[in-house]
């Protein structure tokens, strides 16, 4: 039932896979249905969509584009968004606002600016994805654009941007402009510029290739003319094949310069491509096959995409082909995902497309897809048993000298394929059991378990149930059965061959036997299942039971040395069954028991590596070391590596092919050739290590993400500048990278460190993000690099200089602001200082001088007139007495001057109003002893005015110099004394009606007096007086 | 002009000469400095103190010069334009052809050997950015470089003097008929950083201010009764403190410019202030000293050829003391002494052995 004919449909192409060792990554699944069986050649692939909640805004994906930097952006029927390996994100864009509608298309505009088509709005625009600026492009058409026209946006060979508008005619993006405008630089037949279907732009001959609805035509630049069947000067032969002029919906130039068509066929009622050599002359049917065998239902072909590694793509309406360049021909792949749940569900391919790693790319409308795959080779073969009766236990496997591999299953027996991989009938039964068995003994045949060629005849032991053997002479094709009496009816789980050429066989009951010259020998009763007999390379046995732990046995005296449970000593397994044994280095024993077991066989110790070690699965079934050292693991959450140098363990699962390892969890084997293969329930994987090894380095690592205080910040733009400038408070940021290698991505390990805070290289979590909150002020550069599992490293080490600026407060700049400003004050101080001391310098002169002009003299006077009295008190009486009433003169004026120079002196006479009430007091006393009438007038807003010391005595001594001239010789009767503000001087006035004078010929002190005490006080004095019509004196000042 | 003007005049023309070295020895990455111009390099003692020094406190040089300048040619102006101006033709271009010459020989000679080629390589001074030796170059590039853009940069100093004398009548005019108009637009100029072509507009103001004092007899030679030293000391250091931690610290902003311009301005007036009436009794000390009048007279070799000595000196001495500790600060402190030895050991000998040319070399300045 299980290898039925017709079950087993494997390929040609497998040949190959054995020549192609060294080849990159290919993936081959093969599906086996015993029941209904198809087999299809086909990719693994990963589907991205809104279901993921990585942010795809939208499962209709209509374009994708990779750009220089490795982001991959795509247009889908919510918009533009760039997709970073992990998040797809929308951009809030400047400028002019970009519609979240359909992007169906999305060319790159020069300086990695995108040309965006979103032909549901009629809208087209450029969006720059460092300054986030989106420019609406308007069309500016020299008539009238039809409601009904298509657009389809294109770009030449000279970089510029094309508009085909059917029903109107061809537009160019004008950069002045900015806008779309009429251009016919192509010269088409007339009419036929508005009823153009596709353009394809050759870029070797510079032509430029016209599918239109009145057929095909072709611009070549160097003859600036446009040729086509009614003027075909170079006599091109492609235009002389009737069937390309109409119907031609699509022209494609391959690398191999041939020329494919889709066309229309009419009489199907669907496209169907045609491939023509380079004239176009005739049809090429070499590498074609399976071009026109799509789906039996409709389909349409759009589109032709060529990998840049020469694999080739055809797309369109409910159909996608991709050559086989092993098969050389173009398998169909069909919209199967439901039914195998790895390959691809869409009803319409929309771009195809391979990024910089070769993975393929697929838009569709139900999401996006994307695959390891190059040029439709294979490397990791994936096999489904799909049996829907029983399922397909494979309990081991063995490859044999001449290529063939064996496979034991519960209940099938052994199978065959041969080095292919196909179906082929072994000669096991050829001999027929022994007549004198039992039918149980017969039918145990068929429950198969172990397998093990003989070293030195190759001769295969088959182990199955019910202490039945086999042993089959490869050579002779003849089959020994035996059932070793000593075996009774236990089961053989293990058989293998130890260095000396003995077989060891372990048994369901936990014994071991040795067959050597031909006895079988009872080595050591275990009284457990036994799951893997080892031997170390110094001929240690190492056996893993099924709940009894791990024994170290002496395979000559069966003697056992050492017992690891997950119970008892100190070095405890972490779990009791043991399902594969494994020896990584001279002293380290593996056993999968749960998780890894590492045993160091000399020293006894155990040391576990765990889920929590970056295992999948504590649940380890299969070990396998390749031939460089890896250990290849199978844990029931798929496949692993373990990297004895650094300890680093891999995962690998669908994005690298390996799609059922947690399947394959009972069998596995390695190849003379280095393939290994693990087998399991209903299904057996098969790739040779050195496919997942990558010997380029990895892209430099991008800063897809940067966030201050868990908020995005646009990095393309920041990173625009020398460095990224953030304020005081802005010094909590997380910075997201990744090398944007989709293909490497889970596989590479990232190193950063902040210069600045960090010592050394930190190593990345699987998140490829770091926090660092509340970094200090100044300036920082994070660097990170990745490695790949090689160890090689990225070519650069990406840096991203960060400043942050510290509080203004905490800055040299204000610190030398604040010292020269203290600098300052202690100038300030310091001259204050030193006027204060000129100032009480300065009254101490002015004192002086006052005392010395008003005191000194008048004493003098006095002292001369008492003299002279003295001398003339007996002689000249009355002259004598006439001395003394001066002195008595002078002694009074001196005490007036005293009074006033003390007055003046005294700080309680500060204030305005004690100036006034002296001024009024002196007035009064002067004009009442001359029998004159007074109106002083004083505004009360004057006692606001300050006057210093020197300021008020001079006031007074001009007030009082005009008083004394009124009652001494103005004659008279009334005096109107008037003091007041006037904005910032103060005005003081005295006027009198008496006789006046002439102020041109008045000489005397007085009026001197006045004008220079009016001078000290950066005022202005005004004697207005004529003879006859009284005196007006008038004293403006400044004041504050 | 009395004799302590005199002796003042030959002071700073050669102290200010002799502080060029330090302004060129200026080593930090970007080695070109303007007013406003920001540093983006960290903020270390090294980096502060060359960019304190270069484009703080040493900025009054250029502008005492051409004052001294202004000053003793309005002196003259009594004697006929023709006369003036071949003089000057004589004691400018002259030196200006020649020293633009040396500089170019030096540099094609460096470029001979490996080692000094490569510290010509590294120091990148050509001012069109053509760094190839000069082999490659050609007559045509190696006549541009020698008449228009020197390798000797600081020979724009000169070139401009000659020019403001072409141009002194009107100077003169402005400075004698409309003196605040002409000050104060002049002043505008300066702190615009205003140049075009080979006209510079950096000296106009000091130039003007030169014939200004002269022509209104100003008492240059008395520290004025409003002049505090002090206080034009704690401003001169103040100002070129500020600047220069703003030019570590601020971004490159419009504001931040006119800042640092607002300062550079008032660092320079302070400087000058500072440096011309509070250092009297240095002055004094100097001039009264033989050996300081020796040597002050060959403040015009120095001038003429620390350019491009001092890039090329500097390059190399990285190159060898580059694992110093502090090398860049201790190449900044050496380097421009070592190029003023080599400087005046250089006009020693042409003044003795080649007298003519070294008067035609120094229009008649170095005896």
């Amino acid at each position: 039932m299980w290898f039925d004919p017709g079950c087993l449909l494997l390929h040609v192409h497998c040949i190959d896979l054995y020549n192609q060792m060294n080849k990159p990554l290919f993936i081959l699944l093969c599906v086996f249905c015993c029941i209904q069986s198809h087999a299809q050649r086909g990719f693994a692939f990963n589907r991205l969509s809104t279901e993921d909640g990585i942010g795809l805004a939208s499962n209709d994906v209509r374009s994708i584009y990779q750009d220089k930097k490795g982001f991959i952006w795509v247009g889908t029927a919510n918009g533009l968004q760039r997709f970073d390996g992990s998040k797809f994100i929308h951009f809030s864009t400047k400028g002019d606002p970009m519609p979240h509608t359909l992007v169906t298309q999305i060319i790159p505009e020069d300086s990695n600016r995108l040309f965006l088509s979103m032909v549901t709005v009629h809208e087209f625009g450029i969006f720059d994805p460092v300054s986030f600026e989106y420019r609406k492009i308007p069309l500016k058409p020299g008539k009238e654009i039809s409601s009904r026209a298509d657009y389809l946006p294109w770009k030449d060979n000279e970089g510029n941007i094309w508009l085909t508008v059917t029903r109107h005619g061809l537009m160019r993006y004008d950069k002045k402009q900015r806008a779309f405008v009429d251009d016919n630089r192509f010269d088409l037949p007339k009419g036929w510029e508005t009823v153009v279907r596709t353009v394809f732009v050759d870029s070797v001959k510079k032509q430029t290739w016209f599918c239109t609805d009145s057929g095909l035509c072709v611009y070549n630049k160097a003859a600036n003319r446009t040729w086509y069947k009614k003027y075909n000067p170079g006599r091109l032969p492609i235009f002389f094949n009737s069937q390309l002029q109409t119907g031609m919906s699509r022209l494609f130039i391959d690398k191999r310069r041939r020329i494919w068509g889709i066309v229309w066929n009419p009489g199907s009622g669907r496209s169907q491509a045609v491939c023509l050599d380079e004239n176009g002359a005739n049809t090429i049917t070499q590498d074609t096959a399976g071009i026109n065998q799509g789906p039996a239902g409709y389909m349409e072909l759009h589109q032709m995409y060529e990998t840049k590694s020469g694999g080739m793509w055809l797309y369109g309406n409910g159909v996608l082909f991709s050559f086989d360049n092993e098969q050389r021909r173009f398998n169909y792949i069909g919209s199967d995902a439901d039914v195998t749940q790895i390959g691809i569900s869409y009803e319409s391919i929309y771009q195809v497309i391979d990024d910089k790693d070769g993975s393929i790319w697929i838009a569709t409308n139900r999401g996006l897809y994307y695959t390891s795959a190059v040029s439709g080779s294979f490397s990791v073969i994936n096999i489904l048993f799909d049996n829907k009766n029983n399922p397909t236990d494979i309990t081991d496997i063995l490859e044999l000298d001449n290529g063939d591999y064996w496979l034991t299953s519960w209940s099938y027996g052994v199978k065959t394929l041969d080095r292919f991989l196909r179906k082929k009938e072994n000669h096991l039964f050829a001999t027929a059991p022994p007549t004198n068995w039992t039918a149980e003994q017969k039918g145990n045949l068929k429950f198969t378990w172990a397998l093990c060629q003989q070293k030195k005849d190759g001769k295969v032991w088959v182990g199955c149930n019910g202490g039945v053997l086999m042993l089959y002479d490869t050579l002779k094709r003849t089959t020994q059965y035996l059932a070793p009496p000593a075996f009774g009816k236990t089961t053989t789980r293990y058989i293998t061959e130890d260095a000396f050429g003995a077989i060891w066989f372990g048994t369901q009951a936990g014994i071991i036997f040795r067959y050597q010259n031909e006895q079988f020998t009872e080595l050591l009763r275990l009284n457990a299942v036994i799951h893997k007999i080892f031997f170390d390379n110094r001929g240690m046995m190492w056996v893993a039971t099924y709940e009894s732990g791990l024994y170290a046995i002496n395979a000559a005296s069966g003697k056992i040395i050492h017992h690891f449970t997950a119970t008892t000593g100190n070095n405890k397994l972490y779990a009791n069954s043991g399902y594969d044994i494994e020896q990584l280095n001279d002293s380290m024993i593996v056993l999968a028991a749960g998780a890894l077991n590492f045993i160091n066989k000399y020293t006894g110790t155990v040391k576990l590596v765990t889920y929590e070690d970056g295992l999948p699965s504590n649940n380890v079934m299969r070990l396998r070391m390749d031939d460089n050292g890896y250990l290849w693991i199978i844990t029931s959450n798929g496949l692993c590596r373990y990297n004895p140098t650094n300890n680093r363990i891999t995962s690998y699962g669908r994005r690298d092919g390996i799609v059922l390892a947690e399947k394959t969890n009972t069998a596995d084997f390695i190849c003379k050739e280095g393939y290994l293969i693990f087998g399991g329930s209903n299904a057996m994987i098969m790739f040779h290590p050195s496919v997942f090894s990558n010997t380029q380095p990895p892209p430099d690592v991008t800063i897809t993400d940067f966030k201050i205080f868990n908020q995005y910040y646009p990095v393309d733009s920041l990173l625009q500048d020398d460095k990224i400038k953030l304020k005081s408070d802005q010094n909590s940021v997380s910075i997201n990278f990744a090398s944007l290698s989709f293909m490497q991505r889970d596989k590479l390990t990232y190193y950063y460190k902040m210069e600045g805070l960090d010592e050394d290289w930190i190593k990345a979590d699987k998140s490829m993000s770091v926090n660092y909150s509340h970094m200090p002020a100044g300036n920082y550069v994070f660097k990170v690099f990745c490695e790949n599992l090689e160890g090689i490293r990225s070519p650069n080490i990406t840096q991203m200089p960060i400043f942050i600026k510290p509080p203004f407060w905490r800055t040299g700049w204000f610190f030398s602001v604040c010292l020269y400003v203290i600098a300052l004050i202690i100038y300030v101080v310091h001259r204050l200082r030193v006027n204060k001391i000129l100032a009480v310098e300065k009254i101490r002169n002015n004192v002086a001088r006052d005392l010395h002009d008003d005191m000194g003299s008048t004493l003098s006077t006095i002292n001369i007139l008492s003299s002279m009295a003295k001398s003339k008190m007996t002689t000249e009486p009355s002259k004598a007495g006439e001395y003394i009433a001066k002195i008595t003169d002078n002694s009074q004026r001196m005490m007036e001057a005293m009074d006033d120079i003390v007055w003046s002196i005294k700080p309680s006479n500060d204030s305005m109003q004690r100036i006034v009430a002296r001024m009024r007091e002196f007035a009064t006393n002067v004009l009442e002893a001359k029998d004159m009438e007074l109106e002083f007038v004083a505004d009360e807003t004057l006692f606001d005015v300050k006057l210093n010391m020197q300021a008020r005595r001079d006031l007074f001594l001009i007030f009082k110099e005009a008083v004394n001239n009124a009652a001494k010789y103005s004659k008279a009767t009334k005096v109107d004394i008037n003091i007041r503000p006037e904005g910032k001087k103060l005005v003081l006035q005295v006027k009198d009606d008496g006789t006046g004078f002439d102020v041109n010929n008045a000489d005397g002190n007085g009026l001197a007096n006045m004008q220079k005490r009016a001078g000290f006080l950066s005022g202005n004095i005004d004697i207005l007086s004529n003879e006859g019509s009284g005196t007006i004196i008038k004293l403006v000042i400044p004041v504050s | 002009m009395n004799r302590f003007l005199s002796q003042k005049f030959r002071f700073y023309s050669f102290v200010c000469i002799a502080l060029l070295t330090f302004v060129h020895g200026y080593n930090l990455k970007v080695g070109y400095l303007e007013a406003a111009s920001l540093v983006e390099e960290p903020l270390t003692f090294t980096t502060f103190f060359e960019f304190f020094m270069a484009n703080g406190v040493l900025r009054f040089r250029i502008p005492l010069l051409f004052i001294i300048s202004g000053y003793i040619f309005s002196l003259q102006d009594n004697k006929p334009y023709t006369f003036m101006i071949g003089k000057r033709f004589k004691t400018l271009m002259i030196p200006f052809f020649i020293w633009s010459a040396v500089g170019l020989l030096i540099t094609y000679t460096l470029q001979q050997f490996p080692v000094t080629a490569q510290a010509v390589k590294d120091a990148g001074m050509d001012q069109l950015g053509d760094n190839r030796p000069y082999n490659e170059i050609g007559w045509l590039g190696i006549l541009h470089r020698w008449l228009v853009v020197p390798i000797s940069f600081q020979l724009w100093f000169i070139r401009s003097l000659f020019i403001y004398n072409l141009l002194y009548p009107l100077f003169r005019w402005g400075v004698t008929k409309i003196p605040a108009i002409w000050l104060i637009a002049t002043f505008i100029l300066w702190a615009m950083q205003f140049s075009y072509l080979t006209f510079e507009g950096n000296g106009i103001f000091f130039f003007s201010l030169g014939i200004w004092i002269n022509k209104s007899n100003y008492p240059l030679d008395k520290k004025p009764a409003w002049f505090s030293a002090y206080l034009a000391w704690v401003c001169f250091i103040g100002f070129a403190m500020i600047k220069s931690f703003m030019a570590f610290e601020l971004e490159n902003t419009n504001l931040t410019k006119v800042v640092l311009i607002a300062l550079y301005a008032a660092t320079v007036i302070s400087g000058l202030l500072a440096v011309w009436f509070s250092l009297d009794e240095l002055v004094k000390w100097c001039m009264q000293r033989k050996w300081f009048l020796w040597l002050s007279a060959f403040a015009f070799v120095i001038y003429g050829m620390h350019v491009p000595l001092i890039e090329y000196l500097t390059m190399l001495m990285y190159r060898y003391m580059n694992t110093i500790p502090n090398y860049r600060l201790l190449v900044y402190l050496t380097a421009p002494a070592i190029v003023l030895a080599i400087c005046v050991i250089t006009g020693v000998l042409l003044r003795k052995l080649v007298p003519k040319f070294y008067r035609l070399a120094t229009g008649g300045r170095g005896f």
